[in-house]
């Protein structure tokens, strides 16, 4: 048997997931093919990786985090020692080097050579300028949120809409966009992180809209409470209609229903 | 998971002891950085505390908190992307009596791991250290089992490349990053 034809079943036997003839196949394979053999060997090499050991300040940690919470202050609670050493040199270097960073780079570049040139040019007024430049930069980042939000992996979407965040206000055309990822993206947490960066618009008449909108379609319940909890944050009177849809639907997951029973009654 | 979901909190406890080394092992394999680690491993129980209403009874609960700590990891590296490179330093202590070969294999197994692209990493990590079945794995990662068996073998064929790779110039990376200009960082 060739070695493609074992790939389908190679998986299976490192999990020891075979039996019988389909079992004999892949150890009779194993024995004339050094590559596969060596594949499996690396398998059970992995095992001898040994496991690291938390320390055993996690425990206090975590003890502390869950009485916090228990006393109303679960935001927050969670120190973040790592913080601190993300601000090395070296860390902002490496960033540089990812794909956001150079995107971020080119920026700075473009805003370098934008400035360079109207100095040397001899620009009529510097505020003037700098407020041209600044809007350019601006649109540049919205674009480079449009383009993310466009891709095919989650992960590149979810930089998008971390983008997003960094302008106060957004264009029309990325707040249309961030409002489309939040109802149809694939993925829920893209879908989340898009609810989060556009609780900061709520003063746009057609956020609050299309938040209640989605409420009606989203069926992960996750995100049905995430909605929720947004209209109560933002203390939105007109949502207790919608609500009230919600919690009449005959399939909805219990724990969204009393979510939307205690939204109800915040809001009344 | 159930008595946390309905409001008894000194069971996430339980939960803690239970999962909270498998967790931190998870991240450890796929950032090789332990203070991050033990940070996501909070994070995770934070998380379950706060969206315990959304577990669903009759979910497998393993599944449910390897999503948990999917999402944190990709939320913490959405806000910071710098990742920390591997260095040898950050290699995990081989248990002591292993033999001098079996320990250099290890290590080199090891930063072999490190040097592989993230996504087949994470699928090594899962299935093979969490030893979570391909049905779970495929659940999490939102694709078939099938893809998720081809991911594996390509995984597993990248991570041999590599493997002969480093045997053939065991430079350390310190030295190559080094060469790079980075200056090599330690585990805290």
């Amino acid at each position: 048997m060739k070695c493609e034809e074992i790939a389908e079943l190679l998986p299976d036997y490192l999990q020891q997931g075979l039996q019988g003839e389909r079992k004999n196949i892949v150890e009779r394979h194993l024995e004339s093919c050094v590559e596969c053999r060596e594949v499996a060997g690396l398998w059970k090499q992995l095992a001898l990786i040994p496991d690291e050991q938390p320390s055993p300040a996690g425990r206090a940690r975590f003890d502390a985090m869950l009485q916090a919470y228990q006393a109303g202050q679960g935001s927050g609670v969670v120190t973040r020692r790592t913080t601190d050493k993300g601000t090395s040199i070296w860390s902002v270097f490496q960033w540089l080097r990812s794909p956001v960073g150079a995107v971020a780079w080119s920026i700075a570049l473009v805003a370098l050579g934008t400035y360079l040139g109207l100095q040397l040019g001899g620009a009529k007024s510097n505020s003037q300028d700098l407020a041209a430049m600044h809007t350019e930069l601006t649109s540049m980042r919205q674009m480079v949120a449009l383009s993310m939000l466009q891709q095919q992996s989650a992960s590149q979407r979810l930089e998008g809409v971390t983008w997003t965040r960094r302008e106060e206000h957004l264009d029309p055309q990325v707040l249309s966009a961030l409002m489309h990822t939040l109802r149809y993206d694939q993925s829920v947490d893209v879908r989340l992180a898009a609810l989060d960066a556009l609780s900061r618009h709520a003063g746009q008449p057609q956020v609050k809209k299309t938040v209640l909108d989605a409420l009606q379609e989203q069926q992960s319940p996750l995100m049905q409470v995430a909605l929720i909890d947004q209209l109560v944050e933002w203390r939105d009177a007109e949502a207790a209609p919608g609500l009230e849809k919600l919690r009449k639907l005959p399939n909805l997951n219990p724990t969204v229903r009393q979510r939307a029973d205690w939204a109800i009654s915040k809001l009344n | 998971m159930l008595q946390v979901r309905d409001g008894a909190g000194e069971m996430l406890g339980v939960l803690f002891e239970r999962y909270h080394a498998p967790l931190y092992n998870f991240y450890a394999k796929l950032t090789g950085d332990r203070a991050l680690s033990e940070d996501l491993v909070q994070e995770v129980f934070l998380r379950i505390l706060r969206h315990r209403q959304t577990f669903r009874d009759g979910t497998p609960f393993r599944a449910w908190i390897y999503q948990i700590a999917r999402n944190a990891r990709i939320d913490h590296f959405r806000k910071s992307r710098p990742q920390v490179p591997f260095e040898p330093e950050m290699a995990p202590a081989v248990a002591p009596g292993d033999p001098a070969q079996q320990q250099q294999e290890s290590e080199l197994l090891h930063r072999a791991m490190m040097e592989l692209p993230e996504e087949k990493r994470e699928l090594l990590v899962l299935c093979r250290f969490q030893e979570l079945p391909y049905e779970d794995v495929a659940r999490l990662v939102g694709c078939g089992v099938a893809t998720v068996k081809v991911r594996i073998h390509r995984a597993m064929q990248e991570l041999r490349q590599i493997f002969h790779q480093l045997q053939a110039a065991p430079a350390s990376s310190a030295q190559r990053a080094a060469a790079q200009n980075f200056p090599p960082r330690r585990m805290t």
